[in-house]
């Protein structure tokens, strides 16, 4: 699926200040349907805070974020979930002693008069499952009994069913086994296709080149390039997350730019 | 992980059913095993009459479990359940003996536990005052208070208008004890909205991992506080129902009693780091508890090993629980 024409997402000279440590120094991005962005830096380059910001999770100090064109104020995390923008964390917001469809319904349940709709949540978490070919053989399995990268596809699985807008995914594959990292990728594609403007935080550089069609290099809290896949290599990205050498830095920008 | 790994073994295996199971098991056995060996040391056990009468003096014990489990599953501890029990017993005697009738000194003892525990609540989930000296400050406070106002005597019950109430603590309904069937009735609904309803759900998932729940949009708070609000009112239940059965209200009553409950609570699985806890198990183990006792005296042991043994009960269940729970879920990994 090719991207959306519009961005569904706008961020535009956003800054964030932690007493006198400026950690973002006004941040220019745009987000598009059906495209994954990479969110790459060295730590403590802000793309943490970055991310932050677009959850919800922290207030910017300055800066506008558009969705579909209209300027937001996003107050918290339930108000970013309001405007279907979803996070997955890190360090997996699942619940290790209920079970998977308790997972993917959590904070969501369906019931009725109080009551869970058991039956019902089993057979719809499986559909969910199953719209992205995620293969857990027990939907009543505690999720403390599943590998990590189960779990990971079970944390995303429940982000991505309700129909977000933008998916954040901060570090989705740094825990896991090889095998689990494939699934996790090929999940993240699946959800890239269904239109979902996906974010991609992550170290590992082999796998902006799995799922990622852009790129976006973050240096000391500001966005110092953006590369589309096509137009860069693994050398440049190095070089550009390092950011060793700004004039370098800049140099390259303004040829990529050119392209 | 997701197209080849897949666990060869069918969806339920027996595996899964052991280490999902495994401390509600292990009472079981327990419970079992100390019924069989007092039904063999003592011909009076197995009567009915005698586990009528167990059930019966268990019943204050497993209504205050049933708030204790909600409790203990979102990670927290009530320490202060005797002194609430203490305090509604004996507000509910001063009240029948100011002239209240029955059904209003009930309903205002019930509404009191509820209060306290609202606002034990509210210290631990909006102060974030760990639950432990929330409770331990409380278990002083309302002690004293009941205390206070009884200045240390016994209040009789014998206005023959509280009969009702009397008869709450110690009647017989077709050959079952009326606070037995209570007790039932209680835990019953303890374990629907535990497992079966959103409530429940929330409770289970703030033990789990709090900062999830909070993600998800779960109000944390509230639901915490709203747990304590229910041992609040278990407890002033069960302190009608001790009430009721001695006739009197007294500052003195249920001594030790929150570590009798958190004891059942605990050897029925329910785990002190949250996020686990069954109802039944709870039963199981408020009744390992109770036929202890009541075998120890059939069997005319010495009344203080009844303490010993229970704890060293204690002490081998929860260390059998962890071995077999470790040894399990340790070859799952492998």
């Amino acid at each position: 699926m090719s991207r959306s024409a519009e961005p569904l997402m706008s961020l535009s000279g956003i800054r964030k200040v932690f007493g006198s440590n400026t950690v973002l120094k006004g941040i220019d991005l745009d987000l598009y349907g059906g495209e994954c962005l990479g969110l790459v830096g060295d730590n403590a380059a802000g793309k943490s805070t970055l991310s932050k910001v677009m959850s919800g999770a922290y207030i910017p100090d300055g800066g506008e974020i558009r969705l579909g064109g209209e300027v937001v104020h996003i107050a918290g995390p339930g108000e970013a979930r309001r405007h279907r923008i979803e996070m997955v964390y890190q360090d997996l917001s699942l619940c290790d002693t209920i079970d998977v469809a308790g997972n993917l319904f959590l904070g969501r349940e369906l019931s009725r008069g109080g009551v869970l709709r058991k039956t019902e949540m089993l057979q719809k978490g499986r559909q969910m499952l199953d719209a992205l070919d995620i293969r857990i053989p027990d939907m009543r399995a505690k999720v403390a009994m599943l590998s990590g990268g189960q779990r990971q596809s079970i944390a995303i699985a429940r982000a991505a069913s309700f129909a977000p807008r933008v998916l954040l995914l901060d570090e989705p594959t740094s825990a896991l086994a090889v095998a689990e990292v494939e699934a996790v990728l090929a999940l993240i594609n699946r959800v890239k296709a269904q239109g979902v403007a996906v974010v991609l935080v992550t170290h590992r550089l082999q796998d902006l080149f799995r799922v990622c069609d852009r790129i976006a290099f973050m240096y000391e809290g500001n966005k110092v390039a953006e590369r589309r896949m096509e137009d860069t290599n693994l050398d440049e990205i190095v070089k550009l997350i390092v950011g060793g050498n700004r004039q370098e830095a800049a140099a390259l920008d303004r040829m990529g730019a050119g392209s | 992980m997701s197209r080849h790994a897949t666990i060869p073994a069918p969806s339920r295996s027996w595996h899964d059913f052991l280490i999902e199971h495994a401390q509600v098991l292990s009472i079981t056995v327990f419970f079992v095993l100390c019924c069989l060996l007092f039904s063999i040391l003592s011909p009076f056990f197995l009567m009915p009459d005698n586990l009528l009468n167990v059930l019966r003096q268990m019943a204050p014990l497993l209504v205050t479990a049933v708030g204790m489990t909600f409790v203990i599953t979102t990670g927290g501890i009530d320490l202060s359940v005797g002194s609430i029990v203490a305090l509604t017993n004996a507000v509910c005697a001063l009240a029948l003996q100011a002239g209240l009738p029955w059904p209003l000194a009930t309903v205002l003892v019930l509404i009191l536990g509820g209060i306290v525990g609202l606002a034990q609540g509210w210290f631990v989930s909006y102060q974030k005052i760990p639950a432990f000296i929330v409770t331990l400050a409380g278990l002083s406070i309302l002690r004293g208070i009941a205390l206070l106002l009884t200045k240390g005597y016994s209040i009789p019950i014998d206005e023959p208008s509280a009969a009702p109430l009397l008869a709450i603590g110690r009647g017989w309904i077709f050959g079952f004890p009326i606070p037995a069937i209570l007790a039932i009735v209680i835990l019953a609904i303890g374990a629907f909205v535990l497992r079966e309803t959103k409530y429940g759900r929330y409770v289970t998932a703030v033990g789990a991992n709090a900062e999830a729940a909070r993600r998800v949009g779960i109000p944390s708070a509230r639901i915490l506080t709203s747990v304590f609000v229910l041992t609040g009112i278990t407890s002033a239940l069960a302190g009608l129902l001790i009430a009721g059965r001695l006739g009197s209200g007294s500052s003195n009553a249920a001594e030790g009693f929150e570590l009798d409950v958190i004891a059942a609570v605990v050897l029925g699985g329910t785990s002190l780091l949250g996020g686990t806890g069954t109802i039944l198990g709870t039963v199981l183990g408020a009744l390992t508890i109770g036929v202890i006792g009541n075998g120890l005296i059939l069997v005319h042991t010495s009344p203080f090993l009844v303490q010993i043994v229970t704890g060293a009960i204690i002490l081998l269940a929860i260390w059998l629980n962890t071995r077999i729970f470790g040894r399990l879920s340790a070859g799952r990994k492998g």
